[in-house]
């Protein structure tokens, strides 16, 4: 029982460090690769830390239509990403195994992406109004995509404990996982989507919308903000290869531990590289895209039940 | 048909209202015409011998002739006419019938003829101010002889807010500028949209005006103005500058020196492929794809290089002077130009193939903001977005200077008329401007750099002269004058017409395919918004005031 409880209260805080500390590092890996195929020298590896470290000690200001929103949405966004990585597996058992069922993850992603509306309504400038539009119909359109995934591992491993979803359930069970091998095509299709990258930054788009919903943010909130971006990065990479990826999990603890980062570093490279040669989808191109996916994951689901 | 030929027809058509007419040779005509048949003779050039609209020039010609002048620029592109269609107007009433009714292109020309002369195009069915912001004083014309350059009217109220039009029922309105990511220059859109839907748009520009054609009539000589008017714009300078002592060459009848022209020749072909280079990069940029941006700028980048070491400058050559050039092509220069060119042609290829293959891309831009052959006739559309629409139009084979007549070349079309065109236009054109430059580094001849001024230049000569920029036609419209410099100097940048055809290319688009769409035009605000006596800003809400902004910047305090 206390050993439980030590695992859950310091894998919980352990697995939460390890995000916000490791998440600037990924994303200056994914600066310096994306300045590589530009054919440019690009900003040092740390520079993400310093980026926040610089935007964390600047004056804090308000604006926008209302302020305790801005506020709110800017902490919110941060606890939920560090409550997610309590709930997912780094490379070791998941601390609050016991906390909740894959249902929470499921609301807690989506509550990620509420954040930005949040955010977006609080200032209420039209260019907020309008990327919170775009993020309310790419959520709709995108949300059901990695509850779907989640829901074909649970009926696959025949449970919905995190634990047990969150360890290969897609290919779990007997027989080819032919519904397990769609989703994960299906999840890894649309990624970029979820970690809000080209080609699908559509809310934010700086060319066309000035960062949308996050436009009145500076200083310190912002840096909340961006920090949580990142860390959003790293979860859905977990997720990701929690679910599809588990191979390796067998070895020992700290072989499969350095295993599951190459798996993540893997991941936010080939996140990294669809950025760099893609050109950003307009709204209706990107909901297109996201209603194909969504046929072929409700397909799954249909396979999934029938035992497939 | 020569400009002869062409004046008589006019003189067939409306006998007695065809005044007088000067043919300086083949291809230039100016024809004085009585004001009552303005607008008939407009229309039968417009409509019936379909000439192509260039710009209307309001002219203060009070303490020469004691009348007011308005001219309507025209080109017959096919015969390689430029045609001044000019109207005395008496001093104490310059009123003139409005053309815009039948030639839809000079909505704006007339507009800022109203803001700055103070003559009254009469029937003009939308006479909001143009360039003058909204807290100028009625009844001053910034334009008018006797308005010194550095004059502030007293009631002038910089702080007043625009005024805009009301959006139509049903619609939001999204301010898109004065200042956006993408524009880099002021200008302000107030976009009209239904959802992610642009039902329409008001614009409202002219914010960073620097009294250039003011300055350059009043305070300038001929050889100070070539410096003056490479600063209208920060990518085509070397256009306007050549455009500029090309005016006044033909108003003067001079000729520069054949080596003068080929160097010309090279410097104004070198900043296209420096501007085109610019465009692709930052076209992919508007659509989310950097790495090809990047990939642009890199390419680019020994271009500059290498006109830093011709004229000293990576930008803004200081190349012309009335008569000729200033900077040599030395053959080590020339040596080192033709590898910058092979470089650039084989890293050139890559691109474009890969361009042509992107679906990304396509999704992006085929079918979107489009400015077909109609819209290009009636708004007076030049350069890429004419040509993407099928339209040869191109200064440079129509109205031949330089050593343009010397060299060979394709004219690009392409016609589906929309973005994706302008894009293959403008990158197939590179290959094209190699192969002139390369032409030119072959023929050019020995000989002198200039020619010298012969002593004073006549005064009261009028002078055409349009280069074909990056973005289409820059027409330079000029009147020789006393004191060494000319009376009146329009200069009509290519901006100043693909603009106005912005709200008709993005009505009905979603709202992000607005930044492309205007990007497509490469619109060039400093080169439109060129001229005026002060500065301003859009007056939208700011806490900080004009005044206070300039005392902070200059190390002041600012009032409270």
């Amino acid at each position: 029982m206390t050993a439980r409880l030590i695992w859950a209260v310091g894998g919980t805080l352990g697995n939460a460090g390890l995000a916000l500390l490791l998440a600037p590092l990924f994303q200056g890996v994914l600066r310096k690769v994306t300045a590589r195929i530009q054919s440019r020298q690009g900003p040092p590896l740390l520079q993400p830390y310093f980026d926040l470290l610089k935007l964390i000690g600047k004056e804090d200001i308000e604006s926008g239509e209302a302020p305790p929103m801005q506020r709110f949405a800017a902490y919110l966004a941060l606890a939920t990403v560090l409550t997610l990585a309590g709930l997912v597996p780094m490379g070791l058992p998941v601390p609050l195994a016991g906390a909740g069922d894959v249902l929470l993850l499921v609301y807690l992603l989506t509550l990620a992406g509420v954040c930005t509306l949040l955010a977006g309504l609080a200032a209420g400038s039209p260019y907020a109004l309008v990327g919170i539009s775009r993020e309310m119909m790419t959520m709709i359109a995108l949300e059901p995509l990695f509850a779907i995934a989640i829901v074909v591992g649970a009926i696959r491993a025949h449970s919905f404990r995190l634990d047990v979803v969150l360890s290969g359930s897609a290919y779990a069970g007997g027989g080819f996982p032919w519904s397990g091998a769609v989703m994960a095509a299906v999840i890894l299709s649309s990624f970029q989507a979820f970690v809000q990258r080209v080609p699908f930054d559509v809310a934010e788009a700086e060319t066309e919308l000035m960062e949308g919903p996050l436009m009145e943010y500076s200083g310190p909130k912002l840096a909340l903000f961006k920090w949580a971006q990142m860390t959003k990065l790293i979860l859905y990479a977990t997720l990701f290869v929690a679910l599809f990826i588990p191979w390796g999990s067998g070895l020992p603890a700290l072989l499969a531990w350095l295993l599951f980062w190459v798996k993540l570093t893997g991941l936010v490279l080939l996140v990294t590289v669809v950025a760099a040669t893609h050109a950003r989808y307009r709204i209706d191109q990107a909901l297109r895209y996201f209603a194909g996916l969504l046929v072929a994951a409700f397909a799954a689901l249909l396979l999934a039940g029938y035992g497939h | 048909m020569t400009s002869r030929d062409r004046l008589q027809q006019l003189q067939e058509q409306f006998g007695p209202a065809i005044q007088r007419a000067d043919l300086p040779g083949d291809h230039r005509l100016f024809v004085y015409i009585d004001p009552a048949a303005t607008r008939r003779i407009c229309q039968y050039l417009f409509d019936t011998l379909d000439a192509r609209y260039v710009i209307s020039i309001g002219v203060d010609d009070r303490p020469y002739s004691g009348q007011f002048l308005v001219a309507h620029d025209f080109a017959f592109d096919a015969d390689h006419v430029l045609c001044s269609v000019l109207i005395p107007l008496p001093a104490d009433a310059p009123r003139i019938d409005s053309i815009t009714e039948v030639v839809p292109a000079a909505g704006w020309a007339e507009r800022e003829m109203r803001d700055l002369v103070g003559i009254e195009p009469v029937g003009h069915r939308y006479l909001k101010r143009l360039v003058l912001p909204d807290g100028w004083p009625d009844g001053m014309h910034p334009l008018r002889k006797d308005v010194p350059w550095n004059h502030v009217p007293p009631g002038y109220d910089a702080e007043r807010p625009f005024t805009f039009d009301e959006p139509p029922p049903g619609c939001t309105v999204i301010p898109f500028g004065p200042f956006h990511p993408t524009l880099d220059e002021p200008a302000h859109f107030r976009l009209y949209v239904e959802g992610e839907r642009v039902r329409g748009c008001e614009y409202r520009g002219f914010m960073v005006h620097r009294g250039i054609e003011k300055l350059a009539e009043s305070v300038m000589g001929y050889n100070d103005i070539p410096m003056l008017a490479e600063r209208i714009c920060g990518i085509c300078g070397c256009v306007h500058s050549v455009a500029y002592v090309q005016a006044v060459e033909s108003a003067v009848a001079l000729r520069p020196p054949p080596r003068a022209e080929y160097i010309r020749t090279v410097m104004l072909e070198l900043e296209r492929l420096h501007s085109h280079l610019l465009w692709t990069g930052l076209a992919c940029h508007i659509v989310g794809f950097d790495t090809l941006w990047m990939q642009c700028f890199r390419i680019r980048e020994p271009l500059m290089w290498i006109a830093e070491k011709i004229t000293g400058n990576r930008k803004t050559y200081a190349l012309c002077v009335v008569g000729g050039v200033r900077w040599d092509l030395t053959p080590p220069l020339r040596q080192e130009l033709r590898a910058v060119l092979d470089k650039l042609e084989t890293e050139w290829r890559p691109v474009v193939a890969a361009v042509a293959k992107d679906k990304n891309i396509q999704a992006r831009t085929v079918g979107i903001g489009v400015a077909d052959r109609r819209l290009v006739k009636q708004a007076g559309l030049v350069g890429p977005v004419a040509r993407a629409a099928g339209v040869a139009i191109d200064c440079r084979r129509d109205h031949p200077y330089a050593a343009y007549d010397r060299v060979e070349f394709d004219v690009i079309t392409a016609g589906g008329a929309d973005v994706w065109s302008r894009l293959l236009v403008r990158t197939a054109e590179v290959f094209e401007s190699i192969r002139i430059i390369r032409q030119c580094l072959e023929k050019m001849e020995d000989g002198p750099l200039a020619q010298p001024l012969p002593g004073d230049l006549p005064a009261g000569r009028l002078g055409l002269s349009s280069v074909e920029a990056p973005r289409g036609e820059s027409h330079h419209f000029l009147i020789t004058g006393e004191n060494q410099r000319p009376r009146r100097w329009r200069v009509r940048a290519p901006t100043y017409q693909n603009l106005q055809a912005v709200p008709m290319m993005i009505k009905d688009q979603q709202i992000a395919d607005m930044t492309i769409s205007l990007g497509s035009i490469d619109p060039c605000f400093s080169c439109t918004d060129r001229l005026e006596t002060v500065d301003l800003h859009s007056g939208a809400a700011k806490v900080w005031s004009q005044a206070e902004l300039l005392a902070l910047t200059r190390g002041g305090k600012a009032a409270p």
